[in-house]
């Protein structure tokens, strides 16, 4: 899997320490981005399921209040029953009476509606203005059970033409339509007619036992607040956040807001509208609780919501409360901004113990790179000292062992190139001197040869003398000519050659005395030479060292007369480059096989084995050529066709350059 | 022609000097010396019509002989050949001075001598007046 990391690689870091430091940050940026992002989702979701499993508990709470307040309308219609003064006016057909205590009862308990009917469940008074009476309410399930003595207690739909009887201004009370709301289930109706009323009913009973009539009774839920800001006081403890109530609870009569301390935009309670599509079908169709975050008229809220049945178990509204989701969310921000905040902080000091820790491993690093461009250098004085135990340590161990065996090696080198200077100095020295001293007896020998061979000196009398004389005045010739060549040689390696360059003609001053010198040598070979493009060459002048470009002249014509065809031509020529003088000694003959053409110019090479020696061939005279154009900051090279010819050129710059 | 000209032939080689004076013996006299000094001496002496002068040589050596001979108004209207070290090949033109050689010579030749060469040189130095 490291294969991955070999992209570090590919990164254009300049040194190591930032590569080490980049991937530390990229370890430590992957690692706290994803510890961050799983603790707070984990952390995001655990105080939503606390928040959630809160308004659960805080339903039940609402549920109790909303039971209790139905419980004590069914305790006071039962006590009410009970009494002396009820029994015996229903039992006496006193209405007034009745009608009046029953008034007393229902203002002083706040009731909305308080009824009661015969032991036919025909309505003999109403608590009540307008007072009707007559009316059958043997069908109301509350009231047909409680003439069968049960005492009992629901939420209850009241539909307006009974609400009506009870009285009038209740019609208006519960009258409502409905506000446009853009999440609600659509509905045909546009308005709330009925009414959604905490109803209980209780038989009234003789002295016997037996059954009087009826006492039915209740508050409306519509437009009445009491509940549900009880909720919210004893549930919520009125709480508030950022001015707004901080627990909200709703009465819904089917899927209508009829009592809420929800409130809109403009402050007011937010009756009217109508619940979620999402909620309806969950709690109203299917008469399951809904618990989760809602959007609640204009905030978001964590939602309870439970159905409300009447007494045959059917849904007919729902209760609701919320608690806003704001102070969980800001709960949930705070834990993600400190999240990110400690991931920061690790980070910070992360890198910090990271550019520590990256120094202590370049810094050795580093330090053994400088010092192996010291040694580079040449200078193995210096050691490097690093105590890691390391690998780095182990290197630098054996980088110190390497500096002291090649400081040892090279002062043994140093020793033996210096014993091998003064060897060489000496051999010079002796050469040199052998050479120079030959030099004088050799020009004495090749003199009287000359003049022997002339008959100068008086008639050679038969073809062997004559042949004697030959043959000796052609082995001198070949001596002096290797005494020359030492000579340069030993100029040149010994670095006494001196490169005093002035501009001259090169034709008239370098060539044409060497042709002169050759000229019976070149008879002797019947060789003719040919000066190519000969006006402009006389003209050409060059930055050179006479002596030294005649030694090279020298050399190359006296290549061309020994290895040329006898009987065959030689070339010099000239050409005008732009960047330099380009000069060559072309001759006809055997020429160069193509891998010695570089061979030929270093020193005692001989291509053509004993006839060379026996013609005289030091194996010098192309190196010292060599040597002097490379002082001279020219080019020298070679080429051939093989069995046809061989060509020697070089170039010399133009305006100078080199020495 | 009324008679042969003088040769004056100045080199510390007496082997040299004797092949020389063969060589130049063919056409012309010659007379030796065997150091600068006696050289410029017998210069003076015998007046030669031309000088083969060694550059090499103790005592006196030809560079010194030179000068001293062409700033004698008596001897430098003469003639001088000198005879050069082995691979040095001077010229005959100004550019031998640059090269190291500041000698007012008519004319050089370098070692090995070629006699037949170093006569025709001769000749023609001394045709030249």
């Amino acid at each position: 899997m490291w294969e991955k990391f070999k992209f570090l690689e590919g990164l254009p870091f300049r040194n190591l320490g930032t590569k080490l430091l980049f991937s530390f940050l990229l370890v430590v940026l992957a690692g706290g981005l994803a510890s961050t992002v799983i603790g707070t989702r984990m952390v995001g979701d655990t105080i939503m399921a606390e928040a959630q499993k809160k308004v659960r508990h805080d339903l039940d709470s609402a549920w109790m209040v909303y039971n209790e307040k139905l419980n004590r309308i069914q305790d006071v219609l039962h006590l009410t029953a009970k009494r002396d003064l009820i029994i015996r006016s229903l039992m006496g057909g006193q209405v007034e009476i009745l009608r009046r205590e029953m008034e007393r009862v229902r203002i002083d308990y706040g009731f909305d509606v308080l009824t009661i009917t015969d032991k036919n469940g025909v309505v003999l008074t109403r608590a009540r203005t307008p007072y009707q009476a007559g009316d059958f309410q043997g069908n109301d399930e509350l009231v047909r059970r409680a003439l069968k003595k049960e005492i009992v207690a629901s939420t209850e739909i009241i539909p307006q033409e009974e609400l009506a009887k009870e009285g009038p201004e209740l019609v208006r009370q519960v009258y409502m339509e409905f506000v446009p709301t853009p999440k609600a289930k659509e509905r045909p109706e546009t308005r709330e007619t009925s009414g959604m009323m905490l109803k209980a009913a209780v038989p009234i009973l003789d002295f016997n036992n037996n059954v009087l009539g009826v006492m039915y009774g209740g508050t409306l839920l519509n437009r009445n607040y009491e509940i549900v800001d009880k909720i919210r006081d004893i549930v919520f403890k009125g709480e508030r956040y950022k001015g707004k109530d901080k627990g909200t609870a709703t009465i819904f009569q089917w899927d209508l807001r009829i009592s809420t301390n929800v409130k809109d935009k403009s402050r007011l309670r937010a009756i009217g509208t109508r619940i979620a599509r999402d909620v309806y079908d969950q709690v109203l169709e299917n008469g399951r609780a809904w618990i989760d975050r809602a959007f609640v008229v204009n905030e978001w809220y964590i939602a309870a919501y439970e159905p409300i049945r009447n007494i045959k178990g059917e849904i007919i509204g729902i209760l609701y409360t919320g608690t806003l989701e704001e102070p969980y969310t800001d709960i949930r921000k705070n834990v993600i901004y400190s999240f990110f905040g400690v991931a920061f902080l690790g980070l910070v000091l992360v890198l910090f113990l990271a550019y520590f820790i990256t120094r202590s491993i370049t810094r050795p690093i580093g330090e053994l790179a400088k010092a192996t461009e010291v040694i580079a250098g040449g200078d193995f004085s210096h050691e490097v000292s690093i105590q890691s135990k390391d690998e780095v340590g182990h290197l630098a161990i054996s980088f110190n062992r390497m500096i002291r065996t090649l400081k040892v090696t090279m002062e043994e080198l140093y020793v033996v190139n210096n014993k091998l200077q003064d060897l060489n100095r000496h051999y010079l020295e002796m050469v040199g001197f052998i050479t120079h001293e030959l030099n004088q007896p050799m020009g004495v020998l090749k003199g009287f040869l000359i003049l022997l061979k002339d008959e100068a000196l008086g008639p050679l009398v038969n073809s062997n003398q004559k042949q004697a004389v030959s043959t000796m005045l052609r082995n001198v010739n070949a001596l002096i000519n290797m005494i020359q060549k030492y000579l340069q040689l030993g100029r040149i390696e010994s670095g006494r050659m001196e490169v005093n360059k002035v501009r001259m003609p090169i034709f008239a001053e370098a060539l044409s005395p060497i042709l002169e010198d050759e000229k019976q040598q070149l008879e002797a070979r019947k060789m003719e030479v040919v000066i190519d493009n000969e006006e402009a060459f006389r003209r050409a002048e060059g930055e050179a060292d006479p002596v030294l470009l005649r030694i090279v002249f020298s050399n190359l014509i006296g290549n061309a007369l020994k290895y040329g065809r006898e009987g065959g031509k030689i070339w010099c020529g000239f050409k005008d480059e732009p960047e330099e003088l380009l000069f060559y000694v072309k001759n006809e003959g055997q020429g160069i096989p193509g891998d010695k053409l570089t061979k030929v110019f270093e020193k005692f090479t001989r291509l053509q084995g004993e006839l060379e020696r026996r013609r005289g061939g030091t194996g010098l005279g192309l190196f010292n050529a060599k040597e002097i154009i490379d002082r001279h900051g020219g080019r020298i090279w070679a080429e051939s066709e093989e069995g046809k010819w061989a060509n020697f050129l070089f170039s010399l710059p133009k305006g100078g350059g080199g020495e | 022609m009324e008679g042969r000209r003088k040769v004056l032939v100045i080199d510390d080689e007496p082997d040299l000097v004797e092949m020389i004076r063969m060589a130049l013996e063919r056409q012309f006299d010659v007379v030796t010396a065997y150091n600068g000094k006696e050289g410029v001496d017998k210069a003076r002496s015998e007046k030669p019509d031309a000088i083969v002068l060694d550059i090499m040589m103790p005592e006196k050596d030809g560079f010194t002989a030179c000068r001293e001979l062409k700033e004698d108004s008596g001897t430098s209207s003469i003639p001088v050949l000198i005879l050069t070290g082995v691979g040095e090949h001077f010229g005959r033109t100004k550019y031998a001075k640059a090269s190291g050689m500041d000698i007012e010579a008519e004319d050089f030749i370098s070692k090995p001598v070629d006699p037949n060469e170093l006569l025709r040189r001769v000749a023609a130095i001394i045709k030249k007046d």
